[in-house]
């Protein structure tokens, strides 16, 4: 949240629909993502009562519980659920590359990974949960499931993990990533409704964006998108269809859940599909592309992990794998807020609001100028920018610019609305700057002192050194059998 | 039958426009009576699909051949204790016919106490209630009209108390069985987790075991328990009439005996 | 003051109010018009409902259902499962096992049965057992008395009372959603206080009630019951500051027109038959202090948005948003400041500043 934000919204109200907070997309869409619904069954953690799924608008997947109390039901969902997912996931990983790394073995990397939309975070938690309870189920035992159960469950949850990873695009939630690009004239609260959000956004003819909102909020009208169903519908329509099929459980009682199921899946669907046109039209961000990059990697490890055999996630991270993960989080938080705002002007400007960066006039340069004698001698190029930003930078201050990748510079003083700065990388090794790596006169420049070179791992000890006082090394985590037979009700 | 249905969904359709229409025009009230006809359109849907369907053959398991209180009398002697209705239709779908439901016991005890009161003593035993320390009906529990006083009356220990018992009763009748059934297995395991030393984490329940440690815990409270019960018994027959001394007597001003 | 409540509810008896609702009068402390209407014991959902403005709050079906089956799993053969985990929990020795259902007694008795239990137990007389199920608390709410019903008394012999609430949400590898763990949290606040003020009325020491409360959830996916201690002190703190804040009513009251009421006038079949529009502009001359959050605690919130809507307040929006915009309460008084069509007042030369310099930036990059 920032001033401009919170003034888009109020415009958004006066004009009666959202308005863009971004000029580009600040996320990876895949040419055919999987678009994913699942609903829940009222007052469980991780019964699923149905879901639609697919990668076709025209062509969805239902999959329906017609009793979700019932175990054997519940897994042949998942079963059946993983006859879809699986492929789609597994697809991806016959097609790779080599990349070279400096100094490291050359690895494979998939040249694509799949993606999966979900209407909203609630809709990953439940992913996880289903994750968590699918993925240390046995193919013998007292409780055999499908073999594809437990995979699919390793899957889910590798998905509903990397979700928390700032950046990816694997697993991207559709209120999410549309709330990133607009600002709606509601609360967050009321957002986190997709019809709501969508109302605002691309309101349907004739109708402004607070109309459409109101009327998304009518369950009868626009059901919620999940995983949680309307309380009316458990009710007055699933209750009675439910407990038709629990006194007979014929192809008809099924096919009663299945259509009451369809009215609430269908509408969420197209409003997915909406968002992904929605999301499609906006441009690409230039380092999008990078972090894709990453995505394909951390999906192709994974990928290799599961062929291997590795065993499923623990229930747990040790100590030492919670604090790398968190302090993974946080650079990934950091670096993704750099990034989008070096691709995206209008995300920069929060940082010139608060004088952390600035744009301007270049009205001088000295590109040839020097520091130092003889071989300690330096090419550092001086420029002088007019701007109109109240800049908050102190001499010293090492400054980067969204212009130009590897270009990096030294203010050497501000005065009034006159920036002088020292370019100090990205000019070439020659005597003389490379050409076009010094901005001319009369160009227009941004700085700002948000940097992209974290530290590459904070000084934490490898898993296998954890200290005793946190816990000892951890074990390589092997499922039991209370895994496996973990009691499901 | 289905042109209804066709009817109905075109029907549905139309409404749903025209809830549309009349949230757009800001008529709450009618856009609220059109949600009401919706809502109805919607549910005749659901009965008009449903009525379409032959009534199946039965899924549930063979009917016992015995009367519902001859079933609830046979897992009531096999507990020896007051029970209620959770407990009575888990023993016998661990142990007999699989046949008792739980609604059906609801309205057991009422039956029971009405056929006694019609004539006394006719049958040779009765469903009754476990009495409280207030000589009232005890919510819930079931117990044999033919039991000593002191069993059908409970102190605050008694709960505990029964509940042990009835895990040792359990457990002996499985050592009986040649084959016990995975049901009965459940339910012990079920029972003996909450009690101390009976069982290994996850491991089934061993029924020798878990006799072993109910009967310790048992030790514990016995004493006291029996003096608690048989002053609540001595009461009893001193200050109730015999239908009360089975079904309870109504509390202080309770409605009860009016319905 | 109760006669001038009275006059604003009307000729119905007083809405009772539930531990959740207690709980929830913590939750939007600074409105008037809640306030008001929660001390005068107003039918809230009834009355958004007569304006047109049903809260959007019910429950389903299953969810109730699996309620009620955890609760009569963790309750059976006399809290043999609650049992255990005490046990464990509190180290109960295998001595203390009484059982006490109060509801054996009858509905209208369960008051002072749960009364003369805790009297015998705190007293640790004979026959004191560490479960009483089923008790019925009162509480005093701006004079009027609420009944309340905590899942199960939980007492140690030598020490102290702890409220036990059974909730059905799942506890996944040791953690449980937090705003579910949180609403349970403020919910046994209240049987606290309400346990807590039994005991000083009956001369013991209110202190004996524990504040960790104990917390039985179902574990992983299974049906299995586990116990957690959960901490309610910030709970019951904000709850007696609440509880204060309703009692000093009368303040409330004076700024508020001779003969105002939110009577529904009720015919006889108890259909309302006040009119929507009058009762409306009633609720309008209470003042209200609306918020997104109010979407998910008030039965008044539709109609209080609605209003705030037509006032073009920042509040509807959030808390964040209108400290972005430098605390300006108007839509259009900031979208004034930040386009230049309005001068700033005095003192507002900063904030005016910082929201035209947003605004240029805006233009600039979507040029
Ligand atoms: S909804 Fe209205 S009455 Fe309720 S707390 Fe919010 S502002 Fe106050």
């Amino acid at each position: 949240m920032s001033a401009l934000t919170a003034l888009a919204q109020l415009r958004a109200i006066r004009d009666g629909i959202a308005q863009p907070i971004t000029t580009v997309r600040h996320c990876h869409l895949a040419p055919h993502p999987m678009v994913f619904i699942p609903l829940r069954l009222a007052g469980e953690a991780a019964a699923p009562m149905g879901a639609m799924v697919g990668t076709d608008p025209g062509h969805p997947r239902l999959l329906v519980v017609p009793q979700p109390r019932n175990r054997d039901l519940r897994f042949a969902f998942t079963a059946e659920l993983a006859e879809v997912v699986l492929p789609y996931i597994e697809g991806f990983g016959k097609t790779t590359e080599t990349i070279e790394k400096k100094g490291g073995e050359p690895y494979e990397r998939c040249l694509d990974a799949p993606q999966i939309l979900v209407p909203n975070p609630q809709a990953v938690t439940f992913v996880g949960l289903l994750g968590r309870s699918t993925r240390f189920r046995r193919v013998d035992g007292p409780y055999p499931v499908h073999p594809s159960v437990p995979l699919l469950g390793r899957w889910l949850t590798y998905f509903a993990d990397r979700s928390q990873h700032p950046g990816s695009s694997l697993l991207l939630t559709a209120t999410e990533a549309l709330g990133a690009h607009w600002a709606t004239g509601q609360s967050g609260l009321e957002d986190a409704n997709l019809a709501a959000l969508l109302g605002w956004i691309d309101p349907p003819e004739g109708m402004t964006g607070p109309g459409a909102a109101e009327e998304a909020e009518d369950p009868l009208l626009w059901p919620p998108a999940g995983p949680a169903t309307d309380p009316g519908f458990d009710n007055e329509v699933l209750g009675p269809a439910v407990r038709a099929y629990e006194e007979a459980p014929t192809e008809r009682a099924v096919e009663r859940v299945a259509q009451a199921l369809r009215t609430q899946l269908e509408p969420t669907w197209r409003l997915m599909w909406r968002s992904v046109e929605l999301l499609r039209a906006l441009p690409e961000g230039a380092r999008v592309k990078d972090r894709w990059d990453v995505d394909r990697g951390s999906f192709t490890r994974f990928l290799e992990r599961v062929t291997e055999g590795g065993p499923p996630q623990a229930r747990r991270d040790g100590a030492v794998g919670a604090a790398a993960r968190l302090a993974g989080l946080e650079r990934a938080r950091a670096s993704y807020d750099v990034q989008r705002a070096y691709d995206d002007p209008l995300v920069m400007a929060e940082y010139r609001l608060t004088g952390e960066a600035f744009a301007g006039t270049v009205t001088a340069a000295d590109p040839e100028h020097t520091e130092g004698e003889g071989r300690s001698r330096k090419l550092r190029p001086l420029i002088t920018v007019r701007t109109e930003d109240q800049v908050r930078l102190t001499p010293g201050a090492t400054v980067g610019s969204p212009d130009r990748r590897g270009h990096a510079a030294e203010i050497v003083e501000v005065v009034d609305g006159e920036v002088t700065l020292k370019i100090t990388k990205g000019m070439g090794r020659g005597r003389t700057p490379s050409p076009g790596s010094v901005p001319e006169p009369g160009e227009r420049v941004t700085y700002t002192s948000l940097t992209d070179d974290f530290q590459s791992s904070a000084a934490l000890p490898d898993p296998e050194l954890t200290p005793w006082t946190h816990g000892g090394p951890p074990q390589e985590y092997v499922p039991s059998d209370e895994d496996a037979q973990e009691e499901w009700s | 039958m289905s042109e209804s249905l066709d009817a109905l969904e075109r029907r549905i359709t139309g409404l749903r426009a025209e809830v549309r229409r009349a949230v757009k025009a800001r008529e709450n009230s009618l856009a609220r009576s059109l949600r009401g006809d919706l809502r109805r359109a919607e549910k005749a849907w659901d009965e008009a699909i449903s009525a379409e369907e032959p009534v199946p053959a039965s899924h549930e398991p063979e009917p016992s051949l015995l009367p519902i209180r001859e079933q609830v009398h046979q897992a009531l002697a096999l507990l020896g204790v007051p029970a209620a209705a959770r407990l009575v239709v888990a023993v016998n779908d661990a142990f007999f016919s699989r046949a008792l439901r739980g609604p059906q016991l609801t309205s057991l005890r009422r039956d029971e106490e009405r056929s006694f009161r019609s004539d006394p003593y006719a049958r040779p035993y009765y469903l009754c209630a476990a009495l409280t320390d207030r000589l009232s009906p005890a919510r819930g529990l079931l117990a044999d009209s033919t039991w000593e006083p002191e069993r059908r009356v409970l102190g605050p220990l008694s709960p505990r108390v029964d509940f042990l018992t009835s895990t040792m009763r359990v457990a002996e009748h499985l050592t009986r069985l040649p084959d016990p059934s995975p049901a009965a297995l459940r339910l012990l395991s079920r029972m003996a987790q909450n009690i101390p030393g009976a069982v290994e984490s996850f491991a089934p329940a061993d029924p020798a075991i878990a006799i072993r440690a109910a009967r310790a815990e048992l030790e514990v409270h016995h004493a006291a328990d029996t003096r608690q019960r048989a002053e609540v018994a001595a009461r009893a027959s001193s200050q109730l009439s015999d239908v009360e001394r089975l079904f309870g007597a109504a509390t202080m001003s309770t409605l009860r005996g009016a319905c | 003051m109760n006669g001038r409540l009275d006059e604003l509810r009307g000729p119905v008896p007083s809405h009772p109010h539930d531990a959740r609702a207690i709980a929830a009068l913590a939750a939007n402390p600074g409105c008037a018009r809640r306030a008001l209407l929660d001390a005068a014991g107003v039918d809230k959902d009834r009355t958004a409902r007569h304006v047109g403005f049903p809260a959007p709050f019910g429950q389903s079906q299953f969810a109730i259902t699996r309620g009620n089956v955890f609760e009569a799993l963790v309750k059976e053969n006399g809290c043999a499962e609650l049992l255990r985990l005490l046990r464990e929990l509190l180290g109960l020795p295998v001595s203390e096992v009484g059982y006490q259902d109060v509801e054996n007694v009858g509905a209208h008795l369960r008051h002072s049965h749960t009364r003369a239990l805790i009297d015998r137990a705190a007293r640790e007389s004979e026959e004191t057992a560490v479960f009483y199920d089923h008790p019925l608390f009162s509480l005093e709410i701006a004079g009027h008395t609420s009944y309340l019903e905590p899942d199960v008394v939980a007492f140690q012999l030598g020490g102290r009372f702890h409220i036990v609430e059974i909730k059905s949400f799942g506890v996944i590898d040791g953690q449980a959603e937090p705003q579910k763990v949180a609403g349970a949290a403020r919910q046994a606040a209240v049987y606290v206080l309400a346990l807590r003020t039994l005991l000083a009325e009956l001369g013991h020491d209110p202190e004996r009630v524990s504040h960790d409360v104990v917390l039985v959830c179902p574990e992983n996916f299974a049906n299995r019951p586990t116990a957690t201690l959960v901490d309610v002190r910030k709970q019951l703190a904000v709850l007696r500051r609440q509880l204060a804040r309703m009692t000093r009513v009368d303040r409330l009251l004076e700024g508020i027109p001779e003969g105002l009421t939110f009577d529904l006038a009720p015919d006889r079949d108890g259909v309302p038959t006040r009119s929507a529009q009058e009762l409306a502009e009633a609720l309008c001359q209470v003042p209200a202090r609306y918020a997104p959050d109010c979407l998910s605690t008030c039965d008044m919130c539709m109609f209080c948005r609605d209003e705030a809507r037509g006032n073009g307040s920042t509040d509807l929006l959030g808390r964040q948003v209108r400290d972005e915009l430098g605390g300006v309460s108007g839509m259009a008084e900031a979208l004034g400041l930040a386009e230049g069509t309005l001068e700033p007042a005095e003192g507002q030369e900063e904030v005016a500043r910082l929201l035209r310099t947003a605004n240029l930036l805006r233009e600039e990059c979507l040029r």
